[in-house]
Formats: C-alpha cells, sequence, structure tokens
C-alpha cells in the first residue's frame, strides 16, 4: 500500500493541477473572507439588535463573530478540493494512463485504497492552506479589529479541514462513477455552485429558516458542517460574555444559533455533529459508489 | 503464490459486450522460453483476449491465468508480466522519467531502474521530454520501458510494430527473441503474419473470436503444400509422364502451364527431360503462410451473414 501511495503522489506532483487549483482556492477563499467581513457592518448591527445580545447586554467587540465569514470562505473554496478529488480517477480514465495503474497495482481495490488515502492527505492539505488564507483574508478585511477567538478559530478550522477531506473524497466517488474528467467537473460544479446551494435555498424557504431535507443533502450537510461549527462557538462565547442575565434563556439561544448558522451559509443545516455525521455519510457512500463502479468497469 | 512458471494460459475464455460475442470459447497455452505470435484479422477478438489475461477485462466466462494464477491474485503483477498495449496512455504533461518513476514507486523499484529501461529502449536523451510531443514509435519504445521496469517474466505486446519504423521493428524482433531465449515468456499479437513470421516459434490464430489455429509455426509451414508451376512444350505428355511417376494432383491452365502439387522443380525437370518434353519455364513455390493464414482467417466478415441467414432459415 506504501508503494501505491507514493506513486499517487508521485502523480500529483509530476502535473500541475494541484497547485493551479489551490492557488485559486486560496484566491477565493481570501478573497470572499476579506470582502464579506469588510461589509460586516451590516451584519454586526443585526447581530447587535437580536433579542439575545440585547439582554444578554453584550457588546459586539468581545465576540469573535468574523468567525461566519471565516466559515463561509471555507465553504465557497471547498470546490477546489472537491474538483482535485473529482479528477483523481476520472482524468486516468480519461487519458487512458488508469491501463498502467492497475496494471502495477495488485488489485483495483488496493489501487483504490491508496487513491482515498493520498486524497484524504490532500484535502487536509487543501484545508489547512484554505484555512490560513481565510484568515489573512479576514485579518486584512477587518483591518485587524475583530479576529476570531482562538477556541473558536481552531474549531472552525477542525470543521473546515474535515469538510475538505470528506469533499474530496466525494469527488472521487463522483469521479470514479462518471469516469469521464469533463462530465465530472461539469457535474460537481453544477451541483457545489448551483442545485446545491439553490435547493438549500429554497428547501429552507418552505421550511421558514428551520433545519430541513436540506440539511440531510450533500451540499447543506457539508454547509452545516462549518456553519454549525461557528454558530455554536459563537453562542457559547455570547453564554460565556453575557453579563445581564445568569441564564440565557435556552429557545434565544436556538433562535441566534439558526441565524448564526444562516449567515455563516449553513441554510437549513442541522447542528455540527449531524451535519459532520450526514456529510461523512454522503461521502462514504460516492465512495463506496465508486469502488463498485471501478472494480467491474472493463479497460478496453 | 504464483508457481512462477511463467505459462500463460487461456481456458474457455469468452467475453461478451452487451450482444456482441467479442471473444468465444477461446483455450491455448503460451509456455516459456518461446515467442508466441497471436495472429487474426482486425476485429477477431485479439485485444480483448489480451486485455483479460491482464485482468483489465472481465471474462464473461473461462479464465485466463499467469503463472496459475489470475492477474489480480499474483502480488506483485508487475514483476510478473509486464505489457505493451494500444491504446495505452501517458499524461501529455509528464515527462518520459517523471512517468517511469510514478509506476517504478507502484512496482516498488528503485528510481535507477527507470535509468536503466530508458537505456535499454533508447529513449535516454528524450528523458525529459513530455511524452504529450512523442511520435507514435517514441510513446511505443516508452511503452515497452514501462513493461520492463519491474524485470518481469512475461511480456505481452498488442501490435507491437505499429508506428515502429523498420529499424525499430527489426530492434524490437532482436529483442523480444533474446527475452525469450533466457526463458521468459512472449506472447505478441499482429493482423499481418509477415510482420511477426521471423519472430515468433509458436502461433495461435484465431477469426472470429474462435481458435483456427495453435502450434509450432513449423508444423504450419510443413503442413502447407508446395507447388510447383512449369510450363511444357507439350501439356499432355507431361501430365501423363507425371502420372506414371506417381504425381497425380495436376491442375491445367489455359495458357499452357501446370501446376504439380507435393513435388520439386528439380523432380519435375527430370521426368520432363526423361519424356522428352521441353520446359520454358519452371518454378517452385514455396509454402506461402500469408496465404494459409488467410485461408484460415479469411471471411471474417463475408460468411457470418450467411451462417446467421442459414440458421435463420431453419428456425
Amino acid at each position: 500500500m506504501g508503494k501505491l501511495i507514493k506513486a499517487e503522489f508521485r502523480k500529483i506532483l509530476t502535473t500541475k493541477l494541484w497547485w493551479g487549483l489551490l492557488i485559486v482556492a486560496l484566491l477565493v477563499a481570501g478573497g470572499w473572507a476579506g470582502l464579506l467581513s469588510s461589509a460586516f457592518d451590516g451584519i454586526a448591527e443585526e447581530i447587535q439588535r437580536s433579542d439575545l445580545t440585547q439582554r444578554a447586554g453584550i457588546d459586539l467587540a468581545d465576540i469573535s463573530f468574523s468567525v461566519v465569514f471565516l466559515a463561509r470562505a471555507i465553504n465557497i473554496a471547498t470546490i477546489f478540493p472537491m474538483l482535485f478529488g473529482g479528477l483523481a480517477i476520472a482524468s486516468e480514465l480519461g487519458r487512458k494512463t488508469i491501463t498502467t495503474s492497475f496494471l502495477t497495482a495488485p488489485n483495483r481495490t488496493m489501487l483504490l485504497g491508496a487513491k482515498a488515502i493520498t486524497y484524504v492527505i490532500w484535502g487536509a492539505i487543501y484545508g489547512v492552506a484554505i484555512t490560513l488564507a481565510a484568515t489573512l483574508g479576514i485579518v486584512i478585511g477587518t483591518g485587524g479589529d475583530h479576529l476570531v477567538g482562538v477556541t473558536t478559530w481552531l474549531s472552525t478550522a477542525a470543521a473546515g479541514l474535515l469538510s475538505c477531506v470528506l469533499w474530496t473524497l466525494l469527488g472521487l466517488g463522483v469521479g470514479a462513477l462518471i469516469g469521464s474528467p469533463v462530465g465530472t467537473v461539469i457535474v460537481l460544479l453544477v451541483y457545489g455552485l448551483a442545485i446545491g446551494p439553490l435547493s438549500d435555498l429554497v428547501l429552507t424557504g418552505f421550511a421558514g429558516g428551520n433545519a430541513n431535507l436540506a440539511g440531510a443533502l450533500p451540499n447543506g450537510a457539508a454547509n452545516g458542517l462549518t456553519g454549525s461549527t461557528a454558530a455554536d462557538t459563537l453562542a457559547a462565547e455570547i453564554e460565556a460574555n453575557a453579563g445581564g442575565l445568569s441564564v440565557l434563556p435556552g429557545d434565544l439561544v436556538e433562535r441566534f444559533q439558526d441565524t448564526a448558522r444562516l449567515a455563516a451559509g449553513g441554510l437549513g443545516s442541522y447542528g455540527l455533529l449531524a451535519s459532520a455525521a450526514i456529510f461523512f455519510g454522503w461521502a462514504m457512500l460516492f465512495f463506496a459508489l465508486g469502488v463498485v463502479r471501478t472494480r467491474a468497469r472493463d479497460i478496453t | 503464490m504464483h508457481d512462477g512458471s511463467g505459462r500463460i494460459a487461456v481456458q474457455q475464455l469468452s467475453k461478451n459486450f452487451g450482444t456482441v460475442q467479442a471473444v468465444s470459447d477461446l483455450s491455448f497455452t503460451v509456455e516459456p522460453g518461446s515467442v508466441t505470435g497471436f495472429l487474426g484479422p482486425n476485429g477477431a477478438g485479439k485485444t480483448t483476449t489480451l486485455r483479460m489475461i491482464l485482468g483489465l477485462v472481465r471474462p464473461s466466462a473461462g479464465t485466463a491465468t499467469i503463472n496459475g494464477l489470475p492477474h489480480d491474485k499474483l502480488g506483485e503483477p508487475a514483476r510478473v508480466v509486464g505489457s505493451v498495449l494500444e491504446n495505452e496512455g501517458f499524461h501529455p504533461k509528464r515527462t518520459a522519467r517523471n512517468h517511469l518513476k510514478v509506476y517504478a514507486a507502484a512496482i516498488g523499484v528503485p528510481d535507477r531502474r527507470v535509468d536503466e529501461v530508458l537505456e535499454l529502449v533508447g529513449l535516454t536523451d528524450a528523458a525529459n521530454r513530455r511524452a504529450g510531443g512523442f511520435s507514435l514509435g517514441m510513446r511505443q519504445r516508452l511503452a515497452l520501458a514501462t513493461a520492463l521496469l519491474g524485470d518481469p517474466q512475461a511480456l505481452v505486446l498488442d501490435e507491437p510494430a505499429n508506428g515502429l519504423d523498420p529499424e525499430g521493428i527489426a530492434w524490437l524482433r532482436t529483442f523480444l527473441r533474446d527475452f525469450a531465449r533466457n526463458g521468459r515468456t512472449v506472447l505478441v499479437s499482429s493482423h499481418l503474419l509477415a510482420e511477426v513470421e521471423q519472430t515468433i516459434d509458436q502461433v495461435v490464430i484465431i477469426s472470429h473470436g474462435q481458435t483456427r489455429y495453435y502450434g509450432q509455426l513449423e508444423d504450419l509451414r510443413k503442413a502447407q503444400r508446395q507447388r510447383v508451376i512449369v510450363l511444357p512444350s507439350d501439356q499432355e505428355a507431361l501430365t501423363t509422364a507425371l502420372r506414371a511417376e506417381q504425381l497425380t494432383e495436376i491442375e491445367q491452365d489455359d495458357d499452357g502451364r501446370l501446376t504439380v502439387l507435393d513435388t520439386t522443380a528439380r523432380h519435375v525437370g527430370d521426368i520432363a527431360l526423361r519424356a522428352g518434353v521441353a520446359i520454358y519455364g519452371l518454378d517452385e513455390r514455396h509454402a506461402d503462410l500469408e496465404n494459409l493464414f488467410f485461408q484460415l482467417t479469411n471471411g471474417q466478415y463475408e460468411t457470418e451473414p450467411q451462417q446467421q441467414y442459414q440458421q435463420g432459415g431453419q428456425r
């Protein structure tokens, strides 16, 4: 297995796709975070007006709600590790290099296992890079005034990392299932940029902003993973900083979490653990389907 | 573990692609120490068979084994069998050396093996060039270099002469003969017998996805009857004289020529001298393998519809 993983790393590093996608991912993550957080005044006021902050008597400056933009920027940028994973097998099928890859591996399942491990590592590399770029974007965007607290940042970064890894794996499965690089890129982009966000919006609209089916779909669950982390940590910070009330009413905290999750791009999503579990399930499902399809494929 | 014999065995192998029967009930073995030609017209099922041997295409029925095991049970397959296939891909942006380094890592051979195989196939000077800019002949050489990375016991080559210049073909011929002489196995496909005739010892001829001939090339050559074409001054007189010498299979043509089977020019000349018939022309035709090959594989596309029609009529 180690030999195959080494070969996969060499495959990636001897072509330019990895850094081509990475550079764009960094620009998107950094740019998006910077733009959002510099335009943050409007949203900040809204949060300041919310019942929870009013009654808790919290000064916004104490709260690291830039985390919402961090989460959102990471969400958007996950498209790139998803595409990177999508091309892992699809481009080998497209360029027919899969023939030699199959001939030099003990069997197809081991090759796919090695690819999965390699791309999980690369998903994590993308995740770290994207999180750092998004953080930099926020530092620049807010002029350093509203930085994210260390704990909050760490948990959001961890969620972003997991999200990137799972998107990569999901993309890999979809690519193996479809088999053509162009088809894979189109399907992943159309879902990631159009169908996913739109269906989240529509379904959440019908559900009156509550958690719903959208949160159970891959895009919604993935957004929920980072969005809920941001929302939960924000709520926790607010509770900790609450000066006005010793115990905040549960429904108020919940409503605030929903608002924050929405702001972080997690439309209609469930809580952190549920979102993580659902998205993990989707990633595994597509990866497994990809394995089954690849094992059955005749390479002619 | 595989048995290390270097034997390739195909048993009752069949493959359908949907309703198309690409290969049906094919059986043959390829022994180490020999070069076996795998011959048949285009579309006869050669490529599909080779790809089933290599585990790239799943058989519908039957088995294909190397060293007694199917490809996906070999453990380290690239150390057992290497292959040069048509339509094999290289990433166009990857250099020849990087391409080989990828698969050297997968096989588990050190990187210096990459330079060895580049040297072996004569691509050292092109090592740092991208495969996308390679000619067909260079691609064939790179494919062969990839096949040799694991120093395999057996080589499977699908139409390797395609794209090679005459010099390259001659080089490949010598290479394959040497490879087999070292006790290794070579299976090489072609749609032209003449292309591989000087390379191979054994031959498997298929057509319609079925075996037409399987055995030593020498036996096939012997099976072909020799003929002598003679232009005598008197057709009838010579025919009578030949018949008297037990040469009974004689064909006469309108130009006054005779075709005599199973004899030699010298023998016919002696008979004519004794019979007092002058000879204006005498020609000995040696076993024409290409012709025989054509007969064995003939009518792949002509007879099939007719058979289908007959079957339909019987229903």
